[in-house]
């Protein structure tokens, strides 16, 4: 009955539906792109800079090499969503964990691990994103994993609110009484009801991802033999004021799907948020 | 396209030749107009400083050309001029040069050049920095008479390499006075330089501009007509050709924007392009094995990568038809030494194929041969899109190819330090001369790990190197050429680096710029005898 009531209150979120439906569009495209595009989308198949619709073959046209474009859209929703979900759950894993340690047992080891997360937090996101690249390397993995270790200090702030909130209240209490451990308590007892506000968190973080992979790839950075919209976005610029598609497409690419994970990150909150539930 | 640019170009340079050291009279714009502001940029971004002795690269290159002078020059139609040196000829045994040094020339600070300031600069910043590689047997220098330099060397030196060296690359004559005693590479002149040339440094505004100002005791007379001289750096080529657009920048050299834009630009009728001026710096797209790998230590592997790739196919769609397929590493815009009769590896899957399978590397039953890693320096985005033709080339032909599109730093570091590439997609630019630019990538003496731009596909045979030796202290120009088309053959033949494609590299000015384009380093010369028409 909680399970529908959920549901219920996201799909009263008219925004977070329509999001939800078409990420799950792009979902269903990257997952089906290797049925549609079965050779690989980065290979030349016709003429360069083919318009859309200029040739029924290629119906978003070709790009400056002539690669088709809609392949390369088809198949970079591959990368970019897994990039997006990848970096996310890296960011997660590490946010929940420094958070949870951090609130939980406070005191120098609160104060060590918050100062830390500072640290991270003064270095602007973009600019470490492409340094770990740089010095890692220009694979999908590393991108991820660049990616992650920006995304995480807001996540860890969240856990460390939550838990200090949680770890003083009497269920814990009860816990601590009955002689359970601590990483029990924190794993079985408090994250379970500090989680909501880090599932909403962690859905934008993927949008943010998304965004950090693209402006990866648009400087030229990216992983070369993976389709990805932020690259696309990169090798048409030199052509925007003749073929302006080339840079166009990919970018309401991403524009819709960054704008549909924000509002799906609207209706989890709508959802999982119980003080906003008769709004 | 490059027809109609071409024969535009042609028309202004055969003007430009017209006017040098003469009269204006015959120039069609009538007389040139004197004063005003130039404002010059080019299709890279700022220097590390003004003047770097050691060259630097093309951006403190185009900056201090504009400042320093060399004792010579050459002209578009290829004869060796004198500038801060009269003449110069060689001993009877080619083992000694005499020059003779241009008198009344001054330094920007007033002091007169002698040929203190020329030996200085020959021991201390070409052989030390400036033009090391290519004076090895230089001995040193003396001076016999207040206007002489005798230069003398331990092997017989050919006479157009020797003028070349006086011509070329950043073989300044520097002040002696304001660098002996000091560490050349350090000294704060070179980001505030004194030299002989027609442009006084005034200013440099970081991150923005250099302003130069007319040098008013400049020793050819009259020259140069205009005050004032703003060198302006924009990062992105768009952001140029806007600049072009509303007038703020009249000439930009070496691609200053896009090549789609390059047709936009010209189509208003109120800017030229062209490809002159590039002659003695051709810029290829170079492609080389790493035959420390055993798999490319075998020739037919090596032929067998060229064959795969389709070379047409990346002038025409990368470059916009702005680059030919290369044949040779001797490019073919080089009057003396290119010859069209060498190996040709031409775009054949099928030979490439049949190539690998003689060279002992079948297709395996999943029908791949083997995997290679293929680096692509990142300093131009081109090479990035060359390295997916070329990706796809070698992978119908059953090859596994794993492209990595590493930054400058990192690409040069895994190149030419680490040697961590199977396959490599690099540049070169060369002057006509070959020795030492062009053969440092094919001799055992060009393999110096940490040095870029050298031979680091470490391919070396005895043959080539002995052939080297030959070509360096044969005097005869017949015969040096008869020399230099063997190692071109042997070359081409072993594949170890050869060019893709030869970039035509493109000046675009506006209409109202006079006089340029008429010296076949372009970027490189000091421009004083441009004019901007109203």
């Amino acid at each position: 009955m909680e399970r529908f009531a959920i549901v219920g209150r996201f799909a009263r979120n008219r925004g977070a539906l329509v999001g939800a439906l078409l990420i799950l569009v792009v979902a269903l495209a990257a997952l089906l792109a290797p049925l549609f595009f079965p050779i690989d989308p980065l290979r030349i198949v016709g003429a360069p800079e083919l318009w859309p619709g200029e040739d029924p073959a290629f119906p978003l046209g070709t790009d400056s090499l002539g690669r088709d474009m809609l392949a390369m859209i088809v198949h970079g929703a591959r990368a970019t969503l897994l990039i997006g979900l990848f970096a996310s759950a890296v960011a997660t894993v590490i946010g929940v964990s420094v958070g949870a340690t951090a609130g939980y047992f406070g005191g120098w080891i609160d104060e060590g691990l918050m100062r830390a997360a500072e640290l991270f937090q003064t270095i602007p996101n973009l600019i470490f994103v492409l340094t770990i690249v740089v010095i890692l390397g220009s694979t999908l993995s590393n991108i991820v994993i660049a990616i992650g270790i920006v995304s995480w200090t807001s996540i860890a702030r969240m856990t460390r609110a939550e838990f200090l909130a949680l770890r003083d209240r009497e269920f814990v209490q009860a816990c601590r009484s009955m002689g359970m451990g601590d990483l029990k308590i924190i794993v079985a007892e408090i994250l379970p009801n500090a989680l909501p506000p880090v599932i909403v968190l962690s859905s934008l973080v993927v949008a943010g991802a998304i965004l950090f992979e693209s402006a990866v790839s648009f400087l030229g950075l990216g992983d070369p033999n993976v389709a990805s919209w932020g690259r696309l976005v990169g090798d048409g610029r030199q052509l925007i004021r003749s073929s302006w598609y080339i840079s166009a497409i990919p970018g309401v690419a991403i524009m819709i799907t960054v704008l549909c994970l924000n509002l799906i990150g609207d209706g989890l909150n709508d959802a999982l948020n119980p003080k906003l539930r008769d709004r | 396209m490059a027809n109609t640019v071409s024969r535009r170009v042609f028309g202004a340079g055969a003007l430009a030749t017209g006017l040098i050291g003469k009269t204006a009279s015959s120039f069609a714009q009538g007389e040139p107009k004197r004063g005003g502001t130039l404002v010059a940029t080019w299709g890279g971004g700022e220097p590390q400083a003004c003047y770097v002795p050691a060259g630097g690269g093309s951006s403190p290159t185009f900056s201090s050309s504009k400042l320093f002078e060399r004792l010579g020059r050459r002209s578009m139609e290829g004869a060796f001029e004198g500038e801060l040196a009269e003449a110069w000829k060689p001993a009877a045994d080619f083992k000694a040069y005499a020059i003779k040094i241009r008198k009344g020339v001054k330094f920007h600070d007033g002091k007169d050049m002698t040929v203190d300031d020329v030996i200085y600069s020959i021991d201390e910043i070409w052989k030390k920095y400036a033009a090391a590689a290519a004076m090895t047997d230089y001995v040193g220098g003396e001076s016999p008479d207040s206007d002489t330099v005798i230069v003398k060397f331990s092997k017989p030196v050919p006479e157009f390499f020797f003028s070349s060296l006086l011509c070329g690359g950043v073989n300044y004559i520097v002040p002696k006075h304001v660098y002996a005693g000091s560490d050349p590479v350090t000294n704060a002149a070179n980001n505030a330089p004194i030299a002989t040339g027609p442009w006084k440094f005034k200013e440099w505004v970081r991150g923005s501009h250099f302003e130069y100002v007319k040098n008013d005791a400049y020793w050819r007379p009259g020259f140069p007509y205009m005050d004032r001289m703003i060198i302006r750096y924009v990062r992105d080529p768009a952001g140029r050709a806007a600049a072009f657009e509303a007038g703020d920048i009249h000439i930009g050299v070496f691609n200053p924007v896009a090549p789609p834009d390059i047709k936009r630009l010209t189509g208003t009728g109120k800017f030229v392009a062209t490809p002159k001026g590039y002659e003695e710096s051709v810029w290829s797209t170079s492609f080389e094995c790493n035959t420390r790998n055993p798999i490319f230590a075998k020739r037919e592997v090596r032929q067998a990568m060229f064959h795969a790739v389709d070379r047409s196919l990346i002038a025409r769609t990368i470059y916009y038809g702005y680059a030919r397929p290369g044949t040779s590493p001797i490019f073919s815009p080089n009057k003396e030494f290119y010859t069209a009769d060498t190996y040709k590896t031409e775009f054949d899957p099928k030979k490439a194929a049949a190539l690998l399978d003689t060279a002992g590397y079948p297709k395996k039953p999943d029908g791949k041969r083997f995997t290679v890693n293929l680096l692509a320096a990142g300093w131009f985005t081109e090479n990035g899109k060359i390295g997916a033709i070329v990706k796809q080339g070698l992978e119908d032909v059953g090859i596994v190819v794993n492209l990595t599109v590493p930054d400058r730093p990192s690409s040069i570091k895994r190149i030419y330090t680490d040697y961590d590439f199977d396959l490599a997609i690099s540049n070169q630019a060369n002057p006509s001369e070959p020795v030492p630019a062009t053969t440092q990538y094919y001799t055992s003496d060009g393999i110096k790990k940490g040095v870029p731009f050298r031979n680091a596909s470490g391919f070396h045979t005895d043959e080539v190197d002995v052939l080297v030796e030959k070509i360096k202290v044969e005097t005869d120009a017949t015969k040096r050429k008869t020399l230099v088309v063997e190692f071109q053959k042997i070359t081409t033949r072993e594949a170890s680096n050869l060019p893709l494609v030869e970039i035509e590299s493109i000046t675009v000015a506006s209409i109202k710029v006079q006089n340029h384009s008429n010296d076949p380093n372009y970027l490189a010369s000091t421009w004083y005898d441009i004019w901007l028409a109203s």
